[in-house]
């Protein structure tokens, strides 16, 4: 109920003048100057109670007048939904909103929860209309708007949603469903009703999800009362370790102990390849972490299947946790460099030889002696200030065109055939610096993947390099110049050609032109470059439910692939990019994807899939905060649809003031009664 | 009539309370009373007791202390013995009003106070005896005697005067003034107490009482406005006492028959015990005209003289 002029309520300040009027005459109370109180002392003292109680009555009457008249002039209405609501005007169009994310399969939730969803189907009148929305992070629509009378297809359809899944939940996608849903509904009242754990971890701010104007929203919590106990494993990390020419990898476990009672007795288990090689003793205490580090495993060329278990409670779900523990891959290199000892790519090898993450194994070969093997074997080529003859320009054109990485250092010798369009820039003559100032580096493209890791400040100064040499370049169209000199010439430039990319650098990477490799920038900035060039990037050992599987995962390098997938839970499923056009797989089960050719019997490679285990934080919010963001500032209710109201409906929901008004002169009525029949008496 | 309507400010003090009309209402009942009243109308009364008189009576034999001027010496002259010549008293006699002046008589519910109405009585019942060659005085006395007028044949006009200037002004107490009045009225006479006899019965009665001792004729008048005796507020107030100040909260309405049988049993208590010691008590309502008052006290007169 809201009030059309509630200034009015000011005077309900009136009120008190009856209130102060009583008062002020109790204060300047009658004196009657009487002969002797002989007689009056000798009868026993009655209160003037009794009077009060009386005055009392006059006085509450008299104030339940103003107020209702005072009221009457606020002109109180009712607002429309409340009216339709009052009238039971109209059939509604009900979203059964149910929460199968898997943390209902914590104790009895999604018995409960579907039990729920069944009391609301059942609570169809005869003219509503039912739909059914199953959703985790995702939303899908098991039955649109059915006739109450299908109820047998709603139920079914409740009925088949199965049991929770493996992804976390997410309530803004379900409510968008559910507006959309309703937002096509021709029936004025709109309901949605959403059955849920209602999880702090599966909303986050309003993410834009608005329900229609006048849409009811009723949560219905499945919580569990009492304590609330959960571990779950949040991550695995690993440690990289070379044994006797083996790599060998110490996995350490990440348990997390949500409830609040400690967690003493339990068991984590590794599992590696599907069987238990280690057991280690869990004990977490409430609210808090461990980790637990088991014994190097030594790895084996093919991917192991790696498994940590954490004993067993209510929510099972994040107990496991899968993993892939691959051999690390190498980052293969060709550096071309002058044969003999007149090589300048000492410092080059030096840094390349430097680093486990990725290991670079570089291979030095005169032009002359480059093999198509060689460049087949090789991710990136690095060609350090050399003669490179048409011939050779033009494999290594082909090979940057099939998505491979070239590096061009200039340098006094360097010269490249014009019948080859690899480069970024012309070669021009070499320009002198070693008189005057030398040329510094400068105005580095930050947002590029080489330059990125030296964005912040104090992370590497390119500037303290004296450069006393490089070679003027024009640079093509389609070249980018991510570094310059400080004189504005380029640098550092890049270009991509097919899938690959090409990085010219128009100095030298020895001391002949520059004192470049004597400062620290020189190792991190050749890394980054050969990582770029060569596509590297580390295999995730494991995924989360949720994500995408790409066709090209664990192939190595960034082509295209096409095959089947066989899911945890057996199931074939076609993806990749082939002909039909780009097919992909979001990841929905807990376990191991497995990758295989189109044949179907070689198997490419192997994804674990993981739980997002921020679902398995149990800890629950308030549904009003989900209500009030879906349903904007109405609180839950609006209009009971978008129309206007006719102006006899405006009419009859502000017709309060008129019985108010009546109540409040019948009162008055009351009083001058009452009160005559007082002063008669 | 009402009494307010008498009222008429005249430049003879005392005028006011002289009533034409209520005189020729009590000239009236004067035929009747005058052959049953002593003292109220002139030559109709015995005198009380022997006295200095024109008329002889007899003669006595002379006692150490009598007057040696009232010897008869001509007697001595013939008898050698000492005699003295006793006279029938003279018919005049003393009459006196004892006016209660304390505060609470300053008190009147329906336009006259309880003071003003004793005015206009002892003013009417002066007058009344003062037609008859009767001597009056007048006493006025709360705490204690205020003013004190002897009687006397030519004090008329100053008992009017005194009755005039005559205010009500502090708390009263009836037994001391009383007591040591009784000493002073020596010479026997008709008394008349008003007052509004705000204390125990036996307290007014036993301070009366002494009065009567020399012979005097008592006659009692209980003064009360009518709201005294039937309590007729209706609002709860906080009730003042005129002579004490004390206040106290009261519901008029829920003690009024409580207080009414207070005050009949009080004023029965007056004159059951006024009737013990017989003196004659009347109670008057000053909301009841004066000439009936007088009337009845008259009238009661004559039934306590027939008695006689």
């Amino acid at each position: 109920m809201s009030f059309l002029t509630p200034l009015f309520f000011v005077a309900l300040a009136g009120l008190a003048i009856p209130v102060l009027i009583h008062l002020i005459q109790r204060e300047k109370k009658q004196v009657v100057r009487f002969p002797s109180l002989m007689f009056v002392q000798r009868i026993p003292y009655r209160s003037v109670r009794r009077r009060r109680i009386h005055n009392w009555l006059l006085l509450m009457v008299r104030m339940a007048a103003l107020a209702l008249i005072v009221a009457a002039f606020a002109r109180p209405f009712l607002e429309r939904d409340e009216v339709t609501a009052a009238a039971g005007e109209g059939a509604r169009e009900v979203v059964v909103l149910l929460d199968r994310s898997y943390s209902l399969g914590y104790a009895d939730r999604w018995e409960r929860a579907r039990a729920a969803a069944y009391d609301a189907i059942n609570g169809l009148g005869g003219g509503d209309r039912g739909s059914v929305v199953l959703f985790d992070s995702g939303a899908e629509i098991a039955l649109r708007s059915a006739a109450a009378g299908e109820r047998q297809r709603l139920t079914a359809a409740v009925a088949a949603a199965g049991g929770p899944t493996a992804a976390a939940t997410r309530y803004a996608p379900a409510l968008k469903v559910a507006g959309s849903i309703l937002a096509e509904s021709p029936l004025p009242r709109r309901e949605v009703i959403l059955i849920s754990d209602f999880q702090r971890a599966g909303w986050r701010g309003e993410e834009g999800a608005q329900l229609p104007a006048g849409t009811t929203v009723t949560p219905v919590p499945i919580t569990t009362g009492g304590e609330v106990a959960n571990a779950a494993v949040t991550g695995v990390s690993f440690a990289r370790s070379t044994f006797s020419s083996q790599e060998r990898v110490a996995v350490t476990a990440v348990v997390v102990n949500r409830g609040t009672r400690p967690l003493a007795g339990g068991q984590l288990a590794l599992e590696i390849g599907g069987r238990a090689i280690q057991t280690e003793r869990l004990e977490v205490d409430a609210n808090s972490s461990t980790s637990i580090t088991f014994a190097p495993v030594t790895l084996t060329a093919e991917p192991m299947r790696g498994t940590v278990r954490a004993g067993a409670d209510a929510l099972a779900a994040d107990n496991v946790f899968h993993f892939v523990l691959t051999p690390a891959q190498p980052v293969r290199v060709l550096v071309l460099d002058r044969a003999g000892g007149g090589g300048n790519a000492l410092y080059l090898m030096r840094a390349l030889a430097i680093g486990e993450a990725p290991r670079f194994e570089a291979i030095v070969r005169p032009p002359a002696a480059v093999s198509d093997d060689d460049l087949r074997r090789v991710s990136a080529v690095l060609v350090n200030d050399v003669e490179v003859p048409a011939a050779l320009g033009r494999r290594l054109q082909k090979f940057v065109e099939g998505g491979g990485g070239l590096f061009v250092v200039l340098g006094p010798r360097a010269t490249w055939s014009a019948e080859v369009d690899v480069l970024p820039a012309s070669l021009q003559a070499p320009v002198d610096r070693t008189r005057g100032d030398a040329a510094r580096v400068g105005a580095l493209e930050y947002t590029h993947p080489v330059f990125e890791p030296f964005r912040s400040p104090r992370s590497g100064d390119f500037a303290a390099a004296r450069i006393y040499g490089y070679r003027a370049v024009t640079p093509t169209q389609d070249a980018q110049v991510l570094a310059r000199f400080d004189g504005g010439a380029p640098a550092l430039l890049e270009r991509r050609i097919g899938t690959g990319r090409v990085l010219l650098w128009t100095s030298t990477l020895d001391l002949a032109w520059s004192d470049f490799p004597l400062k620290p920038v020189y190792l991190p900035f050749v890394h980054r470059a050969m990582r770029h060039l060569a596509a590297y990037s580390e295999p995730a050992p494991w995924l989360t439910v949720g994500q995408v599987l790409e066709a090209s995962f664990g192939s190595g390098r960034a082509q295209p692939a096409s095959g089947v997938v066989l899911t945890p839970s057996g199931r074939r499923v076609g993806v990749g990019v082939d002909e039909e056009g780009a097919e992909v797989l979001e990841l929905a089960e807990q376990g191991f994807y497995e990758l295989r050719n189109r044949a179907g019997d070689a198997v490419t490679a192997v994804v674990a899939s993981n739980v997002d285990t921020a679902e398995s934080d149990l800890t629950p919010m308030d549904p009003k905060e989900i209500v009030a963001a879906a349903t904007r500032d109405d609180g839950g209710r609006a209009a009971a649809s978008a129309a206007p109201p006719t102006p006899e409906a405006q009419e009859r929901s502000q017709r309060l003031w008129w019985y108010l008004l009546c109540v409040g002169i019948l009162l008055l009525a009351a009083d001058t009664l009452i009160s005559n029949r007082l002063s008669e008496a | 009539m009402s009494l307010m309507a008498s009222h008429n400010p005249s430049a003879i003090p005392g005028a006011r309370f002289m009533d034409p009309v209520v005189l020729a209402r009590i000239g009236n009942l004067s035929l009747v009373a005058r052959a049953v009243v002593d003292g109220f109308i002139n030559g109709l009364h015995k005198a009380p007791y022997f006295g200095a008189s024109v008329d002889f009576a007899e003669h006595r034999g002379y006692v150490p202390g009598d007057d040696v001027r009232r010897v008869d010496w001509r007697l001595w002259a013939r008898t050698d013995r000492y005699y003295v010549k006793e006279y029938e008293a003279e018919s005049n006699m003393n009459f006196s009003v004892l006016l209660d002046v304390s505060k609470s008589m300053d008190y009147g519910s329906i336009g006259i106070t309880k003071l003003d109405y004793a005015r206009m009585l002892t003013a009417c019942l002066t007058n009344l005896v003062h037609h008859q060659r009767d001597r009056v005085g007048f006493v006025a006395f709360d705490s204690e005697v205020v003013e004190h007028v002897p009687p006397s044949a030519k004090h008329m006009e100053t008992v009017l005067h005194v009755l005039d200037r005559l205010k009500a002004g502090r708390p009263g107490s009836l037994r001391a003034p009383l007591h040591k009045l009784a000493e002073h009225f020596g010479r026997r006479g008709v008394l008349v107490v008003i007052s509004d006899f705000y204390e125990d019965p036996e307290t007014v009665v036993d301070a009366v009482t002494p009065l009567r001792f020399r012979g005097n004729d008592l006659i009692v008048f209980h003064v009360l406005d009518p709201a005294e005796l039937n309590f007729g507020f209706s609002n709860a107030s906080a009730f003042e006492d005129l002579e004490s100040g004390e206040q106290m909260p009261v519901v008029p309405e829920a003690m009024r028959k409580e207080y009414q049988s207070l005050v009949r049993a009080h004023i029965d208590a007056l004159q059951q015990r006024f009737s013990e010691v017989r003196v004659d008590y009347t109670l008057l309502d000053t909301s009841q005209p004066l000439d009936h008052a007088l009337f009845r006290f008259l009238t009661s007169r004559e039934k306590r003289m027939r008695l006689r």
